[in-house]
């Protein structure tokens, strides 16, 4: 494998990671939802703090080598159509889940305040605040966003 | 392609999921739950679409028509002892984990069974990693044909041959060369990028437009050449080329 195969290769791991991460983000926001103790509430943001380091990884290693591989790559360039639209939208995922990342956190503030207080048992704020509708959309305006990239990359509009 | 990458990073995230919510569940059964289910419902099905989806590409792209050397590739094999090893260790997982999903509703323990299913869908997802980097790195990528002992040095090539690569066929400005060090001018005027592969070497992928340069030192006989990328000899970039 020559180095240029080496950072295709990471820049694919990265996305894979991504995505992966995304996917199991999905499993653990629909799990959250019936979820009404603080206990409960707190062993999933555990597992989602996994997840969400993992998105980061794949979100950072994606881009990076991604544009070192435009760069590197005879085929292609930095300012290529298809290039520049997948930057756009990893700007958009990136956002999304920033963004959705701050809104869960607030049940894990809420349960450990609940937690502090001696609170065990359901708490009707905290089982709203684990069905979060902002937190929905942006975490669904982020995959929507990264299966354009994906859709992108592997068809290469322009190329 | 598209579904054989949807279906493969849905069972990477589902075992991601399954194997960092057993890992961390402590005995929390939601947790516990939430890790076997998430291999039943999310990563079955995906595993389903990633495999028929790989077959179909199999198929479609005519792998099973190219010479041996150039189908007995690593990255290929790497792929579908993942995918079809792979799919044995996650039924059994799944086996596995629902008896002690069972025994955990009839709270006869079931947990050390789940731990199971964790270091399996562990070691899947480790497999898929390994999966990824040989799909894309594609370590042991042929070229076609055998390298022949230096007649003449590299740096006085016994000919020079243009390829012209069109979609999908090849155009060379000569049918025979003499062996020793031989320069290929790869021109693309294709709209899709190709490479050119003889010799056991292959060339750089070149883009629409442009061109590249690949030496190669043959010895006599009848050398198959084709384009390595996926598909494209089994539509027609392909072709044999004498050295003398």
């Amino acid at each position: 494998m020559s180095f240029e195969d080496w950072i295709f290769a990471i820049h694919l791991l990265s996305a894979a990671t991504l995505v992966g991460a995304l996917v199991m983000s999905w499993i653990l926001t629909v799990a959250l939802r019936s979820v009404e103790t603080a206990g409960t509430t707190l062993s999933f943001n555990r597992v989602a703090m996994v997840g969400a380091t993992a998105i980061g990884v794949g979100l950072v290693g994606a881009i990076g080598f991604g544009i070192w591989l435009a760069i590197l790559r005879a085929a292609f360039h930095p300012w290529d159509g298809w290039v520049i639209a997948a930057i756009i939208l990893w700007c958009i995922a990136t956002a999304a889940i920033v963004r959705a990342v701050a809104e869960y956190r607030k049940p894990a503030e809420r349960a450990r305040a609940l937690i502090a207080s001696g609170q065990t048992g359901p708490d009707a704020e905290l089982a709203a605040l684990n069905r979060t509708t902002t937190a929905l959309l942006m975490r669904a305006l982020a995959s929507v966003a990264i299966v354009l990239i994906v859709i992108d990359m592997v068809y290469k509009p322009g190329a | 392609m598209l579904l054989h990458i949807v279906g493969a990073t849905v069972v990477f995230g589902a075992l991601l999921a399954s194997a960092t919510s057993l890992a961390l569940a402590r005995g929390e059964v939601r947790l516990l739950r939430l890790g076997y289910f998430s291999l039943l419902l999310v990563g079955l099905p995906g595993l389903i679409l990633m495999r028929l989806s790989g077959e179909w590409i199999y198929r479609k792209q005519g792998w099973g028509d190219l010479p041996h050397q150039l189908r007995d590739v690593a990255w290929l094999r790497i792929g579908f002892v993942v995918a079809d090893g792979g799919a044995i260790l996650f039924l059994l997982a799944l086996v596995v984990g629902g008896v002690g999903i069972y025994r955990l509703r009839s709270g006869k323990g079931g947990e050390g069974l789940l731990k199971v299913t964790m270091v399996s869908a562990l070691v899947l997802a480790v497999a898929y990693v390994v999966a990824v980097w040989a799909m894309t790195g594609k370590p042991g990528k042929p070229g076609v044909g055998a390298a022949a002992t230096p007649a003449v040095s590299a740096g006085n090539p016994a000919a020079t041959v243009t390829v012209t690569a069109t979609e999908f066929r090849f155009t060379l400005s000569q049918a025979g060369v003499p062996h020793g060090t031989v320069v290929f001018k790869v021109e693309n005027k294709g709209k899709v990028a190709h490479d050119f592969s003889i010799g056991g070497k292959t060339s750089s992928l070149v883009a629409p437009g442009k061109s590249t340069t690949l030496t190669v030192t043959l010895a006599a006989g009848t050398l198959l050449y084709v384009c390595t990328v996926p598909g494209h000899a089994a539509a027609g970039m392909k072709g044999n080329l004498t050295v003398k």
